[in-house]
């Protein structure tokens, strides 16, 4: 810009309150930031689960904005009790102790069911086919020792900025939670 | 020889050093886990030496990945500028538009954009205990930043439902004027109420209204498929009508670019008012020459002007008696407001036995700590009563200053976009006789103008 | 393009605005229709239902509720009835020892979680302390403490005889029988393939054992849904139980989680997930409900159950004192009640 043009005064007196407003706006925009900078991470934050308060309704299943679920129900191996009849993979009074679809509580059939030694058998969940429903849940946590739980997978997550499912969450369990530990395991607070 | 040798041993104890408080790290950790172990109910021995399986842990997305969507935004924001400012190329723009709308759009399934950031500062400033993402908050101050000095590059070619508008707009039809400036209000709405629900942690209403994220994720609720269908279709005909007519953070971008330093100009140098370029405009930006008003009309004007600034602080006083009189019912969008409320319609009822829906079981929970939950409702409500203030206010506010601005009339000589209206789409380029000289398109010796008296940077506003 | 009719006045913008809030409200209105007609979150498609499981049949309660007291402690574990009919009850850190009014007498406190408790006839208070078991006498008075028989002891119930102490060590899988000195004579009931013992089975810390009128132990096999009677030496006599969610069998995977004797050797059992404490015979046939599912209302309701760092998801406990009356602690709702038998 050549400085030795004069201009009509109309136009400075506005580029004189445009500079004024930018530099309010920019002083605005720096209080903000310093506002706010000093409760800010570095880190991200990630959604959770937590296992205590999940009371197992039915929502994660639904509300994921993803078609299957980005929650899933997981296994605390350390507080299973290995049973033979395991509430959480036979309904109440099963016909017999066996996979047929009829005795199984798992909608999806998610649920593996592997013998390891007279009378222990092993559970586990093929998240490929779990839905996040919590039936599972559910009866191991009634009958048994609540060692299945529901947490969110975070190689499914979108990591929305406002989770949908925490807005629905009957227990009011999801909570934000550092992106570098975004688990809250049974086996963490036992 | 020797130096490199020494700096290699210094190294070696270094990295055995590390290893060393690693390993007692390490071993704390594990010390810690194995405690927990010992005070939790063993599994049964296993006689034939059974391991158990450990549960599998999935990481979240690293942080590096984070700050570089951050640094892409940058880059695309300066981009952006040179391709508006200096090349002043559509085409350009138009591939700029494309990668946004598949790197920010379609691979980050827009989310976190800049938008939706402009709720999670605003929870910052609400709630002590939320820690904002860096990340989080560069997308909100990034485009803001660059809109004081550049006006709204951002929507150029860097936000990706602007680019999906504006690639699928084909046969862009005019908006009535008065229907437009109406509309026009919208975006300032929508940012008050978007704060107000943000700040005080009920919702996130940008995004839970967001049409176009089912879209970039290919899945989603019916009602916001739909929806993102319908406006998609409506971008056909109706040029970024998300942009114009209901994006908040366009709201705070069009307040920054007002004062922008570098204005997007039709005409690489001066207008010569041919009036080419008056109809280039799909989204009602253009705006004509004005002449100044005469004296009689002056006074007129300067007398309606003086009403309306009366007139003011009225519609704050009355808009925010309004936002606190419909607070209450807002507040119920927070959950623990509608939970409370659940609570107390509830009371004295006996307790469900049987199946119990989600209701049920949020209920069951309140019932164990109610005082706790109605206080905490308490506390939001009347957090929402100084918000429904305020929020109303500024509902007054913009009211206010729309029907000022249309009353002013600001003289003008040339044909130029408004401000903060224009999204820096480079359409209107094309239209001018002296863009397409500078292109090459046409020889200089079409134009009968004189030739600009000053040389300086195409482009920039000289004002 | 007529240039007046692009010009924005204050009556344009005023008619634009009408215009506009006749479209939003046009389009709410569509919106709001559209979320009305769409299913609400009215059920739980996946419910895990039980209700039809929590209704006894009122012929088979034979008994009736004469009292109910809140315990004092949290956390509360076993239940105790003294032979002076002083309730003890095993809670978080402490035994604390009421009336059968439910007013406190007095406290026995520990440094580390008691976990069960049992009364000898001349007043001998044996408390089982985490991993070993101590002595108080009537006075509450400290006697001695026994030392830990392992790592993994964990004990979950005991009983006094005349001579010996029975630990139900849920840990260890087994029953550890102690002299009066508290010197460790043997481990009853662990796997043990000579004997043909298949040993027992304990998914969660709830074993108990009970010494009955008939010399035998009664010891729940909790995951394998049975009641074992075994001698003072370890041989499995006999065993009683099966697997059922209906009123005559132990539900869910682990059950009875306590036990309790009449003087004629009728066994009372409680059950966890469908909270419940039947009367059986001597022999295991099925005689009556002392209090059905729907009585419980606070540990029926899964909400309420918490998993504690002990290990325990709710459940019951029931002590018999001399008039044969049941007394049965609540987990959930750390309350007892004591029912009698209807006339």
């Amino acid at each position: 810009m050549n400085p030795g043009i004069s201009k009509p005064s109309s136009v400075t007196r506005r580029q004189f309150l445009r500079d004024g407003a930018r530099a309010a706006g920019l002083a605005g925009l720096g209080g903000l930031l310093g506002l706010v900078a000093e409760r800010s991470t570095a880190k991200g934050t990630v959604w959770q689960i937590d296992p205590q308060k999940c009371v197992r309704c039915g929502n994660c299943a639904l509300y994921c904005v993803l078609e299957q679920s980005a929650v899933k129900c997981v296994h605390a191996y350390a507080l299973c009790g290995y049973c033979q009849l395991c509430t959480g993979y036979f309904e109440p009074d099963p016909n017999d102790l066996n996979t047929g679809a009829e005795n199984c509580l798992c909608p999806t059939s998610a649920i593996k069911r592997t013998y390891i030694e007279d009378p222990y058998y092993e559970y586990t969940i093929d998240e490929q086919l779990c839905i996040g429903c919590a039936k599972c849940v559910e009866g191991c946590h009634r009958f048994g020792n609540g060692s299945l739980f529901l947490q969110v997978r975070h190689d499914r997550c979108l990591n929305c900025n406002e989770c949908a499912i925490a807005k629905v969450c009957a227990g009011d369990a999801f909570r934000r939670v550092p992106a570098d530990q975004p688990y809250l395991l049974k086996t963490d607070t036992f | 020889m020797k130096i490199a040798g020494r700096r290699r041993k210094t190294k070696g104890a270094r990295g055995r050093r590390w290893a060393l408080i690693g390993g007692m790290a390490l071993l704390w950790l594990l010390s810690a886990v194995a405690s927990l172990a010992e005070q939790r109910f063993p599994p049964p021995d296993f006689e034939g030496g059974h391991q158990l399986p450990v549960t599998t842990t999935p990481p979240a997305r690293a942080l590096t990945l984070d700050y570089l969507d951050v640094g892409v935004l940058g880059l695309s924001l300066g981009l952006a500028i040179w391709l508006v400012y200096r090349r002043r190329s559509r085409k350009g723009l138009i591939v700029l538009s494309i990668f946004s709308l598949l790197y920010f759009g379609f691979w980050r399934h827009g989310c976190v954009c800049a938008i939706g950031s402009l709720q999670n500062v605003a929870l910052a400033l609400g709630d002590r205990s939320y820690a904002l993402p860096l990340a989080v908050l560069a997308f909100f101050v990034l485009p803001l930043a660059v809109a004081i000095f550049a006006g709204r590059i951002f929507c150029a070619g860097v936000c990706p439902h602007g680019a999906l508008q504006d690639l699928v707009l084909l046969k862009p039809l005019k908006v009535p004027p008065g229907l437009e400036a109406a509309l026009s209000v919208l975006p300032f709405l929508y940012l008050g109420a978007g704060v107000l629900f943000a700040a005080t942690g009920s919702a996130f209403i940008i995004c839970e209204y967001d049409p176009f994220v089912p879209v970039f994720r290919l899945s989603g609720r019916a009602l916001m498929v739909l929806s993102g269908a319908a406006l998609l279709g409506l971008s056909i005909f109706v040029g970024r009508p998300y942009c114009r007519f209901l994006c908040p953070y366009g709201a705070l971008l069009k307040l920054a670019a007002a004062v922008a330093k570098w204005r997007v100009r039709v005409t690489p140098d001066n207008c010569t008012q041919c009036r080419l370029c008056e109809a280039s405009c799909p989204f009602g930006a253009m705006r004509e020459p004005q002449a100044r008003p005469g004296t009689q009309t002056h006074a007129r004007d300067r007398r309606r002007l003086g009403w309306l600034l009366l007139l003011l602080p009225l519609l704050l006083a009355g808009g925010g008696w309004l936002g606190y009189r419909f607070s209450a019912p807002a507040s119920r969008l927070h959950p623990t407001v509608s939970l409370a409320d659940l609570l107390i319609r509830a009371q004295g009822s006996p307790p469900k036995i049987g199946a119990l829906t989600p209701d049920d079981l949020a209920l069951e929970r309140a019932r164990q700590a109610p005082q706790e939950i109605l206080a905490a409702a308490a506390a939001i409500q009347r957090r929402f009563a100084i918000g429904g203030w305020i929020f109303g206010a500024w509902v007054g506010l913009v009211f206010g200053v729309k029907l000022i601005s249309v009353s002013v009339h600001r003289p003008r000589t040339d044909y130029e976009p408004d401000s903060g209206d224009c999204f820096a789409c480079a359409r209107c380029f094309e239209y001018c006789p002296n863009e397409l000289v500078r292109r090459g398109v046409i020889p200089a010796t079409t134009l009968t103008a004189a030739a600009p008296e000053i040389s300086g940077p195409p482009g920039l506003d000289r004002s | 393009m007529n240039p007046a009719e692009s010009i924005l006045t204050r009556r344009r913008f005023l008619v634009g605005t009408a215009r506009a809030a006749g479209l939003l409200a046009a389009g709410g209105s569509t919106v709001s229709w559209l979320r009305a007609a769409s299913p609400g979150r009215d059920a739980n498609p996946f419910a895990l239902d039980v209700e039809r499981l929590q209704h006894t049949d009122p012929k088979l309660i034979h008994y009736e509720q004469v009292a109910r007291f809140q315990g004092c402690a949290p956390d509360p574990r076993r239940i105790a009835v003294g032979p002076d009919d002083r309730v003890y009850i095993a809670a978080a850190n402490a035994v604390t020892i009421l009336d059968c009014n439910g007013r406190l007498i007095s406290e026995i406190a520990c440094a580390a979680p008691v976990r069960c408790v049992a009364v000898a006839a001349e007043g001998t208070v044996y408390v089982g302390v985490k991993d070993h078991v101590e002595t108080f006498d009537r006075t509450g008075q400290r006697l001695a403490t026994w030392p830990s028989s392992g790592r993994r002891t964990w004990l979950t119930g005991l009983a006094a005889g005349e001579k010996d102490v029975f630990a139900a060590d849920s840990g260890n899988r087994c029953v550890l029988r102690y002299d009066k000195a508290g010197k460790l004579l043997g481990r009853i009931a662990e796997r043990n393939k000579d004997r043909h013992l298949p040993g027992l089975v304990v998914p969660s810390p709830y074993l108990d054992v009970k010494l009955a009128p008939d010399g035998l132990l009664r010891v729940n096999n909790t995951g394998r849904h049975r009641v074992e009677a075994y001698t003072v030496d370890g041989d499995l006599e006999f065993f009683w139980g099966r697997p059922s969610a209906g009123i005559e069998g132990f539900c869910g995977c682990c059950n009875p989680v306590g036990l309790a004797l009449l003087p004629d050797g009728r066994h009372v059992t409680c059950e966890k997930g469908l909270p419940r404490v039947k009367v059986y015979s001597p022999k295991g046939v099925f005689e009556s409900v002392v209090a059905g599912t729907e009585t419980f209302y606070e540990n029926a309701k899964t909400g309420a159950l918490k998993t504690r760092s002990d290990g325990l998801v709710g459940g019951l406990d029931a002590a018999v004192d001399s008039q044969q009356r049941i007394y049965i602690l609540d987990l959930v709702a750390n309350d007892v009640r004591i029912m009698q038998r209807k006339a």
